[in-house]
């Protein structure tokens, strides 16, 4: 499975979730803590608003070696990301994807509600944060974004639905490459348009696009996006010679990454240390039955890695299991012991 | 970790790397830009945006630079009575106009 082009099969659209946990952020930290959830046997639901897993990984460096995963000298991003999808798979985690967390409220029993932006309900025994640097927005095309949804989009997490296109693919990084060479094959063209000529991409990368045939096009700025109903063609320009250029396209792709900041959680109530939520050793925030883990957490001697991450959200997720259930143990038991 | 700017930033300021930074991290003084050491991610978008290389990660850049860089935040800049702190944002403060004294006083 690719993180930049498929959602897992479990994404779901209902309205109403009831799960134990909701993980809000499917990065390292949430989908570890996904799997740790299964394996206490507990149903876990992570939102994410970028319709992919990986969180800043698959945003920012798929393609980057990590170092510092224990047990593994070098791991690229993206396989990291998929090893821990497939870790938390056999546990059947509920993927929301695509879907901005925007409102904490309560039920009856006071467990959290947490409302996305697409209008998901979610009713959770507990709540683990594992944000990151917070929520990811697609940065907009400076052209305009008069056609989003009529041939403009931000993501492709499903390829087939571009078949036949003229596509224009805006960015220089991994995501805008990977895309060019998934799409390569369905399309009727594909050109890429950079306005530096040097790529934030891996250079393998930018080898097999080239090797594809698909045109690059560097130093160039798109400036128009043209079409009464849904968009027919895109106007480029050169970003020193001046000269424009006007290209066939049924669908273009801005990938000029992301944004981040602390968006709706800042309004939920948690306390906040700068632009991070004060936890203390149980992982547990100022709210009830809201826990967090991984960078989004604070507290004194915090240190920003995926490998205390890991720590943070087992330990968050083993607490909020005995939240949920005043009977569970704290201590999980060895996975060494459970037979799969 | 954090990546640092160099001295090669210094009297350019061409601000690429200030459109790359997912957390806007980047801040604007008179002569040089600086990372703001506690509010970066450690992405790197930056360094390969930098037409002019002059970004590195911290372990691999200037030490001098790596600590001029952390400076700029820590201790009150030239004029002033407060050290700049993490604002959160250099939109939002916008550009800060002085330079810690190693860059203030380089050779133009």
């Amino acid at each position: 499975m690719s993180v930049l082009t498929d959602v897992p099969a479990t994404t779901s659209a209902a309205d109403v979730v009831d799960t134990d946990i909701l993980i809000i952020g499917a990065g390292p930290s949430g989908l570890y803590g996904a799997y740790y959830a299964g394996f206490r046997g507990l149903r876990v639901a992570v939102m994410d608003v970028l319709p992919q897993c990986g969180g800043q990984i698959s945003a920012m460096y798929p393609e980057k070696p990590i170092f510092d995963i224990a047990g593994f000298p070098s791991v690229r991003g993206r396989d990291l990301v998929d090893g821990l999808v497939a870790q938390a798979e056999p546990y059947g985690p509920v993927y929301l994807l695509g879907q901005r967390a925007v409102e904490l409220s309560r039920d009856e029993d006071g467990h959290p509600v947490v409302r996305s932006d697409t209008g998901t309900t979610v009713r959770a025994g507990a709540v683990v944060i594992t944000g990151g640097v917070g929520t990811f927005t697609p940065r907009p095309l400076p052209a305009g974004e008069d056609h989003l949804g009529r041939g403009q989009v931000y993501f492709v997490p499903d390829p087939t639905v571009h078949t036949g296109h003229d596509i224009v693919i805006v960015g220089g990084g991994d995501s805008a490459f990977d895309w060019a060479a998934t799409l390569a094959p369905l399309a009727r063209s594909v050109k890429l348009v950079h306005r530096r000529d040097r790529f934030r991409a891996h250079g393998a990368t930018v080898e097999k696009v080239r090797s594809l045939g698909i045109e690059i096009i560097t130093d160039t700025e798109v400036t128009g996006l043209h079409g009464a109903e849904h968009l027919e063609e895109v106007t480029i320009r050169h970003r020193l010679t001046k000269d424009t250029r006007t290209l066939p396209a049924q669908t273009v792709v801005a990938a000029l990454g992301f944004t981040a900041d602390l968006g709706p959680l800042q309004n939920w109530g948690l306390e906040l240390q700068a632009r991070r939520i004060a936890v203390d050793t149980r992982m547990a925030t100022s709210l009830p039955r809201v826990f967090a883990a991984g960078d989004i957490t604070d507290y004194p001697g915090k240190v920003r890695l995926i490998a205390v991450g890991f720590g943070e959200v087992a330990t968050a997720v083993n607490n909020a299991a005995t939240v949920i259930d005043p009977e569970a143990m704290l201590f999980p038991g060895h996975s060494t012991e459970k037979e799969n | 970790m954090a990546y640092v700017i160099g001295p090669a930033c210094v009297d350019i300021m061409d601000r690429s790397c200030m459109e790359e930074c997912p957390v806007d991290c980047i801040y604007e003084g008179e002569r040089k830009l600086y990372i703001n050491p506690v509010e970066c991610i450690d992405c790197g978008a930056c360094e390969t945006a930098c037409p002019e290389q002059a970004i590195a990660v911290d372990r691999l850049a200037k030490p001098e630079h790596r600590e001029d860089n952390r400076r700029f935040f820590t201790e009150p800049l030239p004029g002033r009575t407060e050290p700049l702190g993490t604002p959160g944002g250099a939109t939002g403060l916008g550009p800060v106009g002085v330079d810690t004294p190693l860059v203030a006083g380089a050779a133009s």
